[in-house]
């Protein structure tokens, strides 16, 4: 099966501090992959890496085998990318931010205006029209990468945490655009610590804990027999706590 | 169940010292820490001679106090006055707003910038001891309380522009008041020249003790009866400011934090079809138009450019005008050196998208360009025009283009070489004019600006010396080649390193660097290039460059140009010697931390993501 996406040895410290260290990870090309783990896991420095956005200190990142730190340009092309927490044109309203990296990717002016416009619609951005992307709720912040990352129809599509601070209705779209993408051919890669929608959306799961991939591979076999959640805190070996301490908050 | 207590006026104003304290414990690491020492050796540097001034020239006092006012007053416009302890933090503390202000103002003073400040109000006891014991007693009250103040006004300031600084007006009305104190504050002995402050008995004395800043001289110098009522009546001040930032803050922490935004628009204008550069020029060109913060620096630039000319002409020095359009240029060239820097970590937009830096980097410089470009050229045709300075022609003609194009390649090449990361724009706190970088460092790359900018200008010049109408060429020619060059270099770099540029911005400077930095060098060299970098500036361009124009124009009129006054067979060593001291000391400030900085170990930030 050809990989969408393969991760080799990726490694990064900050500091004293190692966030991702020896990170391989395969993601079959029209699969729906979640990559799950706690705060502070190492997710977003590992997709960051994997996309070319953050110079690993050791390893490579091949999409569809093209090697993203050595032919960076064809890589980008099949590529869209939804980071978590990065500024955009601040001062354009969604729809310049549109049609602006439209026309920058050299897309056709019609073409352009087109996607905008249903991206605008099906996202529920349309209705604030005058609104700068500074003035953006986190929500729609979240939903305006979204539609940043869809534009150029790309192959693959890698988002931080996508549904985080979305609003149900909009994260039900979100997912129905997310599925009819995967399903026509397209592969995805998010990461969540929400297992439960992992459980639903996705068909491949990998778990990295203190920056490790502890497991990863198709659904079923990661879960085994029990739910995603149990896998999941059997996996990073945590136990949950709050039972304990906290008197005075009852008393 | 819940607990209603809240701690007293004391407590409070206990736990924020300490928790200001604590923040400024926790940001002392690498460069941080050695900006700080630098900048309180240079301040203590300022605040002793302050007290030298008491006491070897007091009748200059009240100017020296001006100038610490005016620093409490325009610091935080110019470089926007960081908040350690931002209200916003204690919005939800079950305390009255004006137990939350003082004790916000007593962390106010738990930094170092205040404790300096009070070393050099320290001149007011020293000054009162020409008067008696009773003189050092109302000098050593009146300097605590001036201090209050001064603290207490520049929180007001910046309290009152994040609370009305919302608008284009607003923001330009800021710029063209900061850009005026800044030409006050470099050329206003013009105007008191023609005004006569060195008669003591001059309104000027009178208006200098006036200011919040002369208070204390004034009580000092009366008799004490007097001297007492002065210094309650400033007390009252006191309380009355307390007063009013209590009521600004309780508004502030109410009212959404918009981000430097203008608030009234129509429906933008449509994207304009294009690609490439233009389509990034539209973007930059959408941007200056709507972030107060450019439109603030811009109107500092451009009233600074008009205001200069128009002091000297207090004394009768018409021949700066022509310049007022270029003038213009370096200063605006200086305010947009951080343009990656400012727009922060959506760089990743531009480097995920293919091709897309050299779009970017081109767009930038067009769009600067018709930013400042159509104005500037108005003013400098305008200046030479009004002024009936014909001989300034080829000089203006020549050297505009040079700079021109000068700016637009520099801008860009220091926003890839040498930015400074702020805080992304949609997380910046309550003060719209702030960018939430490192004003040292934004400061330098400031002068920085305004030294090479105008050294692309020097070949035209050379020119214009030669024959006065091959500057022309020379300046058109020179112009085309650094906008094109540079910005040629800042894509390639881009490209190349630009993935570090968002790493800087996201995970703050990486451990190994190897690069130069003042910050890295001892003690003594870091307070000697700051010194340099500072007032190097002037033996070489006021007292170098422009007296040797004049004395090859002819000009006799000395103004204020030591080599002038000078017999003339002293007057070309001496713009020799100024020139040569002014080279040495930028060569000085450059080399240095070359040399000592790559063998220096850097210090290590870990500073990393969730």
């Amino acid at each position: 099966m050809p990989t969408a996406l393969r991760a080799i040895g990726l490694r990064k410290a900050f500091g004293d501090h190692l966030a991702a260290d020896d990170i391989h990870l395969t993601v079959p090309a029209g699969s729906f992959y979640g990559l799950v783990g706690p705060n502070g896991a190492g997710k977003t420095t590992t997709l960051a890496m994997a996309v070319g956005l953050l110079r690993p200190d050791a390893g490579r990142a091949e999409i569809f085998g093209v090697d993203v730190w050595r032919d960076t340009v064809r890589a980008k092309a099949l590529i869209g990318v939804l980071p978590d927490g990065n500024a955009l044109p601040e001062r354009l309203t969604g729809r310049e931010v549109l049609t602006y990296l439209g026309l920058l990717r050299g897309l056709e002016p019609d073409v352009v205006a087109e996607r905008t416009d249903e991206l605008l619609r099906v996202l529920e951005l349309h209705t604030a029209e005058r609104t700068l992307v500074i003035e953006y709720s986190t929500g729609m912040r979240k939903k305006i990468g979204l539609a940043v990352a869809l534009l150029h129809a790309p192959r693959l599509l890698v988002l931080d945490e996508p549904f985080e601070a979305v609003d149900p209705v909009s994260a039900a779209t979100i997912r129905t655009i997310l599925r009819r993408f995967a399903d026509g051919g397209g592969s995805v890669i998010i990461s969540s610590h929400v297992m439960a929608l992992v459980e639903q959306l996705c068909d491949h799961v990998g778990v990295i804990s203190d920056g490790r991939v502890v497991a990863a591979g198709p659904l079923a076999e990661v879960r085994g027999t029990g739910s995603l959640e149990d896998a999941f805190v059997g996996l990073v070996g945590a136990r949950t706590t709050g039972t304990e301490g906290l008197a005075w908050l009852t008393s | 169940m819940a607990h209603l207590l809240t701690p007293g006026p004391a407590a409070l104003a206990r736990h924020l010292i300490g928790m200001r304290l604590a923040l400024m414990r926790n940001s002392l690491r690498g460069d941080n820490a050695s900006n700080l020492y630098t900048g309180v050796s240079l301040g203590l540097i300022l605040a002793l001679g302050t007290i030298a001034v008491a006491v070897l020239w007091p009748a200059q006092l009240p100017l020296a106090l001006a100038a610490w006012l005016s620093g409490w007053i325009f610091g935080p416009l110019l470089v926007g006055g960081s908040e350690a302890l931002r209200p916003e933090y204690f919005a939800m503390l079950p305390a009255p707003p004006g137990r939350i202000a003082a004790g916000l103002l007593a962390g106010a003073f738990a930094g170092p910038v205040p404790a300096v400040n009070l070393v050099a109000l320290l001149s007011l006891p020293v000054y009162g001891w020409r008067f008696g014991p009773a003189g050092v007693l109302i000098g050593l009250v009146a300097a605590v309380t001036t201090l209050i103040t001064l603290v207490m006004i520049s929180r007001v300031i910046v309290a009152l522009v994040g609370l009305f600084v919302r608008s284009r007006a607003t923001a330009v009305a800021v710029g063209v008041l900061t850009g005026t104190a800044i030409a006050l504050c470099s050329n206003g002995w013009a105007p008191a020249v023609a005004l006569g402050v060195s008669d003591p008995a001059a309104w000027s004395q009178r208006l200098l003790r006036a200011l919040p800043s002369g208070w204390g001289v004034a009580a000092v110098e009366a008799p004490w009866p007097l001297g007492l009522a002065i210094l309650a009546a400033g007390v009252g001040v006191i309380a009355l400011l307390l007063a009013a930032w209590a009521r600004l803050l309780s508004r502030r922490v109410v009212s959404a934090a918009r981000g430097g935004v203008p608030s009234r628009r129509g429906t933008p204008r449509p994207f304009p079809v294009t690609s490439g550069a233009r389509v990034a020029a539209a973007k930059e060109l959408r941007a200056w138009w709507r972030d107060l913060v450019r439109i603030q620096l811009l109107a500092v630039a451009f009233s600074f450019a008009v205001v200069t000319p128009l002091l000297l002409g207090t004394i009768g020095v018409w021949a700066v005008v022509p310049f007022t359009g270029l003038i213009a240029i370096v200063m605006a060239a200086a305010s947009s050196a951080n343009l990656y820097g400012a727009d922060g970590t959506a760089l990743w937009l531009t480097l995920m998208t293919p091709g897309a830096e050299r779009a970017d980097v081109r767009g930038r410089q067009l769009a600067w360009l018709l930013v400042v470009g159509p104005a500037a050229t108005v003013l400098s045709l305008g200046g030479t025009l009004v002024s009936g300075q014909s001989w300034a022609w080829p000089w203006v003609l020549g050297l505009l283009p040079a700079l021109l194009g000068g700016g637009a390649g520099l801008i860009v090449l220091l926003a890839v070489t040498s930015l400074v990361p702020g805080t992304d724009p949609h997380k910046r706190g309550g003060n719209p004019l702030s960018t939430g970088a490192d004003e040292t460092a934004e400061t330098s790359l400031a002068w920085l600006v305004l030294l090479a900018v105008p050294a692309t200008a020097l070949p035209a010049a050379g020119a214009i010396l030669l024959h006065p109408w091959a500057g022309v060429a020379t300046g058109v020619l020179t112009g085309a080649l650094c906008a094109w060059g540079f910005g040629a270099i800042a894509y390639r770099r881009l490209e190349r390193h630009g993935i570090d540029l968002l790493s800087l911005m996201k995970h703050g400077p990486p451990p190994e660097t190897g690069k130069p930095a003042v910050a890295d060098l001892p003690v003594r060299h870091r307070i000697g290039v700051t010194i340099c970098y500072s007032l190097a500036w002037l033996p070489l361009f006021p007292q170098g460059l422009v007296p040797m124009v004049m004395k090859i124009l002819g000009i006799s009129d000395p103004v204020w140009f030591l080599a002038l006054h000078l017999p003339p067979i002293w007057q070309w060593p001496t713009i020799i010697f100024m020139i040569a001291t002014g080279l040495l000391m930028y060569g000085y400030a450059i080399l240095i931390p070359i040399r000592l900085g790559s063998s220096s170990p850097a210090p290590t930030d870990s500073r990393g993501p969730g």
